[in-house]
């Protein structure tokens, strides 16, 4: 049975009952406890898996809910981290040096929704594409950024938790997050998300009814890439290096992989892609010391293919996992979780 | 100094221009920009290789070899994938594509990635042709060009000559109407499909002696194959051909007068620019939906 | 100076005109139909009005202001709200976002301050409440509350023609244009809709301008007509004159042969 609404507002609030409230804090709690558990190897896969939610959460927004696509969003990560680094650098604390690498990325994301306005479908994606690749070029040549060697991070001052440094900007980066997607819930619920929605089902329609168009497109571009920027920003503090050919084409693509996974225009589907999709990718670099499925794909390596070429399995699974997902599932993830929640919906109670 | 510029920008020119041809042709028929075509073609391309080297085939039968091979590919990317998408749009085409490249890239990765790999064609880099003070042109320059202008013929007579051609063109107009004139539209969209990728693969194999042959080969040269296409109008057959043969003069004079490091830069900034002005590319009409 | 005017309005495409020098006015509240056979430039006319093309000529006032130059949004935010002959909603989303939708203009909330939507105290989520109740009001004059947090892309075709009606309504705009309202509904549908047209007139005071084919219906609820045909206006008056007026029979008809 349904917890019966009493109130316009309980629509607008984060949880729909008592049971979500649960299995939330339950979730919390977990990430809370997490570093005194496990090996800080662990928290770094966490961490990844993170960065990679805010980036889905702001490419979602952008692909799912607007409607718009996006093929360039590793160059939006690059500023993100470089604005970071530099600042840093300079002596800039990291919350600000943060927020900058969102405001830089929010700014070069409207320098790109302009020439996009008018664009659709393989002509946008080649003019973000294009995007994504002049950026990390142009990052390469820049001396003072370390040039196509990279960059070393420095390390951020957070002897004040009086934890060790990996748990604490583990617990940091966690927080973000959270807010990231706290944040996007509420905008894709508000005035300004529907308006997104609009123009992806009918632009036509929704400057009708008074949307205008230019604005929102750019806001949407502009949100996209400072989550982007932020995520950047946060890779590069974990990282501890960086170095332009980390944001490749295939970077961008990844991203996309992530947000098609896990489900087009929900926040759910991005962390759910972003969570499923790291972790798969890390599985399947090191797919041998998988048991059972690691000395088949070795067999078969011995038998047709180059035994030390095996780590590119994890290309071919990505694949297959995406055309799967727009064939059999074309929610993703979330469409998966929505089918599985009608059994589960009271689960324990 | 300007004829030799000119004669290797014909020459990338005419690689970008097939590949740009073999992009555009999969998206009239379809509206899908495939951008597996890089890796459909890279795959092809190492087919000839193993043919030429492993097999000893003589080479005329190892390239009819990958043609054929293209051709199942692009067919077989239609028939196994394409087609089965539920709720078509034209982002999950892209998705599909997408995932088809990568698998593409994993296999050929798991397979060939290893080793740097030299592909022999009988037509030689260092054997020139003609010589002058100004410029020289080599056999393979020649060959390249050649051959990709005859592929370029053999199309044009496909679509403009054949009946194949007229279905491909009534199919693209309306794909009911095409149907109830008792034209299977499956049928032409695999053709296309297979065609493309064909066209493509030569594209490959053509490239695969000026740069070194590993799977990610194509990577650079589809980007410009597809910026070339959008530059020319995806849905122009013409104009994507001399989008080709433009973004390689441009790259090229680019590269020697101003900046090599930021060649590859400019190329896809004009490409931004031409889209403000033109957002279906120079050679296209611009459609707005009726409502 | 009219309420609403239009004057000399050109518009082609190529080389045909569909519309051509077109001079009419509607007043305050009146409830204004437009007929004419299939491909007479009445739908062009809406699209004219509602700034999604750009006449060649001619002016568009409302309230002595030009509408010509103003883009489509901005229009509806002047006061012109329209809907669309093949329906053309936000599919995606439930009926309730689509009709908040057109609320979108008269909320004001920023992007930031949406951010905090979730908590009760925030300023967006006042906002939101206030007019998600003037929906609700939409909601209950169209009937439609059952359908709420249903998928319009699921509703059945007159209740998605009664969203999109909806959705106009909740822009609280002066004139409402609406490109045939009855068309593909049943009988009973049809009846509901006459019904409701001359509510929005009396309860809400908006003056409608509508094309429509259902003659019956354009007689009942309109107070004057506008007949057009190859763009050009064939005659404009009180619904008995202008029906019965040989021009406009013959036009729908073709000619009477003795």
């Amino acid at each position: 049975m349904r917890d019966l609404k009493t109130n316009y507002f309980e629509d607008l609030q984060l949880f729909d009952n008592r049971v979500q409230v649960f299995w939330a804090t339950v979730l919390l709690l977990g990430l809370f406890a997490l570093p005194f558990m496990v090996k800080s190897y662990y928290l770094t896969i966490v961490n990844l898996m993170a960065v990679n939610v805010i980036v889905a959460l702001g490419l979602n927004l952008l692909v799912g809910n607007t409607g718009q696509i996006s093929l360039g969003h590793a160059g939006f990560v690059a500023l993100g981290a470089y604005t970071t680094v530099f600042l840093l650098k300079m002596g800039v604390p990291i919350l600000i040096a943060m927020a900058m690498s969102g405001v830089v990325a929010g700014l070069f994301g409207v320098l790109l929704g302009i020439p996009s306005l008018k664009l659709e479908g393989p002509y946008l994606a080649i003019a973000t594409l294009a995007f994504g690749l002049a950026v990390t070029i142009i990052l390469g040549r820049v001396d003072a950024l370390g040039g196509r060697m990279g960059i070393s991070v420095p390390k951020i001052n957070l002897q004040w938790t009086g934890l060790k440094y990996d748990t604490s900007l583990y617990y940091f980066i966690i927080i973000i997050t959270i807010i990231a997607v706290i944040i996007t819930r509420n905008i894709l619920k508000s005035r300004i998300g529907r308006a997104f929605q609009s123009i992806r089902d009918s632009d036509i329609a929704a400057s009708a009814i008074g949307v205008n168009l230019t604005k929102y497109k750019l806001y949407s571009f502009a949100i996209s890439a400072a989550f982007a920027g932020v995520a950047g920003s946060l890779w590069a503090l974990y990282l501890g290096f960086i170095n332009p050919t980390l944001f490749t084409f295939i970077l961008s693509i990844t991203f996309l992989a992530v947000v098609v996974l896990g489900g087009l225009g929900f926040v759910a589907g991005s962390v759910m892609g972003a969570v499923v999709m790291t972790f798969l990718n890390l599985q399947l670099e090191n797919v041998v010391d998988i048991p059972i499925l690691g000395s088949i794909v070795m067999k078969f390596s011995e038998m047709f293919m180059m035994p030390d070429g095996v780590s590119n399995v994890s290309w071919v699974f990505t694949g297959l996992i995406l055309i799967l997902v727009v064939i059999f599932e074309p929610l993703g993830l979330y469409g998966i979780w929505l089918r599985v929640k009608i059994y589960w919906k009271r689960w324990p109670f | 100094m300007i004829v030799q510029l000119l004669i290797s920008s014909l020459v990338i020119g005419s690689i970008y221009a097939l590949l740009a041809l073999a992009m555009s042709i999969t998206y009239k028929a379809s509206e899908v920009p495939n951008f597996a075509q890089g890796e459909m073609a890279m795959v092809s391309t190492f087919i000839t290789f193993v043919l030429l080297s492993t097999y000893n085939f003589p080479f005329y039968a190892a390239i009819l070899g990958s043609i054929i091979f293209a051709f199942i590919l692009g067919v077989l990317l239609e028939f196994v994938f394409l087609r089965r998408a539920k709720n078509p749009n034209p982002l999950s085409y892209i998705i599909i594509t997408i995932g088809f490249q990568l698998m593409l890239y994993g296999l050929a990765a798991w397979k060939w990635g290893s080793e740097q790999q030299q592909i022999n064609l009988p037509f030689s880099e260092s054997k020139v042709i003609y010589q002058n003070d100004a410029f020289a042109v080599t056999e393979l320059n020649l060959a390249t060009i050649v051959i990709a202008l005859i592929v370029l013929f053999i199309v044009y007579l496909l679509i403009q000559k054949t009946k194949l051609g007229l279905a491909m063109k009534a199919c693209q107009q309306n794909v009911n109407a095409a149907k109830m004139n008792g034209i299977s539209a499956n049928f032409i969209m695999l053709v296309s499909f297979g065609i493309s990728s064909v066209v493509g693969a030569i594209a490959g194999i053509l490239i695969a002696p000026i740069i070194t042959l590993d799977p990610s080969m194509m990577w650079d040269p589809l980007l410009k194959g597809f910026a070339a296409a959008v530059l020319g109008g995806m849905k122009s057959l013409w104009g994507v051909v001399l989008g080709g043969f433009l973004l390689g003069i441009i790259e090229n004079f680019f590269g020697f007068y101003i900046s090599i490091e930021f060649k590859s830069v400019v190329a896809f900034l004009i490409i931004v620019i031409v889209l403000y002005f033109r957002p279906s590319g120079i050679f296209d009409k611009h459609y707005v939906r009726k409502v | 100076m009219g309420y609403f005017e239009v004057q000399g309005l050109c518009k082609s495409f190529g080389g045909l005109k569909a519309v051509d020098n077109l001079t009419f006015s509607v007043e305050e509240k009146e409830i204004f139909a437009i007929i004419g056979p299939n491909g007479a430039g009445k739908s062009t006319l809406f699209n004219c009005i509602n700034g999604l093309y750009k006449p060649e000529r001619g002016s568009i006032k409302f309230r002595g202001k030009e509408l010509i130059g103003m883009r489509s949004d901005q229009i509806a935010n002047y006061g012109i709200a329209r809907t669309f002959q093949n329906i053309e909603l936000f599919s995606h989303m439930t009926t309730l976002d689509n009709i908040m939708l057109g609320r979108h203009k008269a909320m004001k909330s920023s992007v930031f301050s949406v951010m905090g939507l979730s908590f009760k105290k925030s300023k967006a989520a006042k906002e939101e409440l206030v007019h998600r109740r003037k929906v609700e009001e939409i909601i209950d004059f169209l009937e439609l509350e059952s359908y709420r947090m249903q998928y319009v892309a699921n509703l059945p075709y007159g209740k998605q023609k009664l969203v999109e009606l909806g959705r106009a309504l909740a822009l609280e705009p002066d004139i409402l244009l609406l490109d045939e309202p009855a068309a593909g509904l049943t009988q009973e549908e049809k009846d509901e809709m006459i019904f409701w047209i001359r509510d929005i007139r009396k309860l809400l005071g908006i003056t409608v301008i509508f094309i429509e084919h259902n003659m019956q219906m354009v007689k009942k609820i309109s107070d004057r007509i506008l007949a057009i045909n190859f763009g050009k206006k064939l005659t404009e008056g009180l619904p008995a004159e202008v029906l019965d007026h040989p021009e406009v029979i013959r036009a729908y008809l073709g000619e009477v042969v003795d």
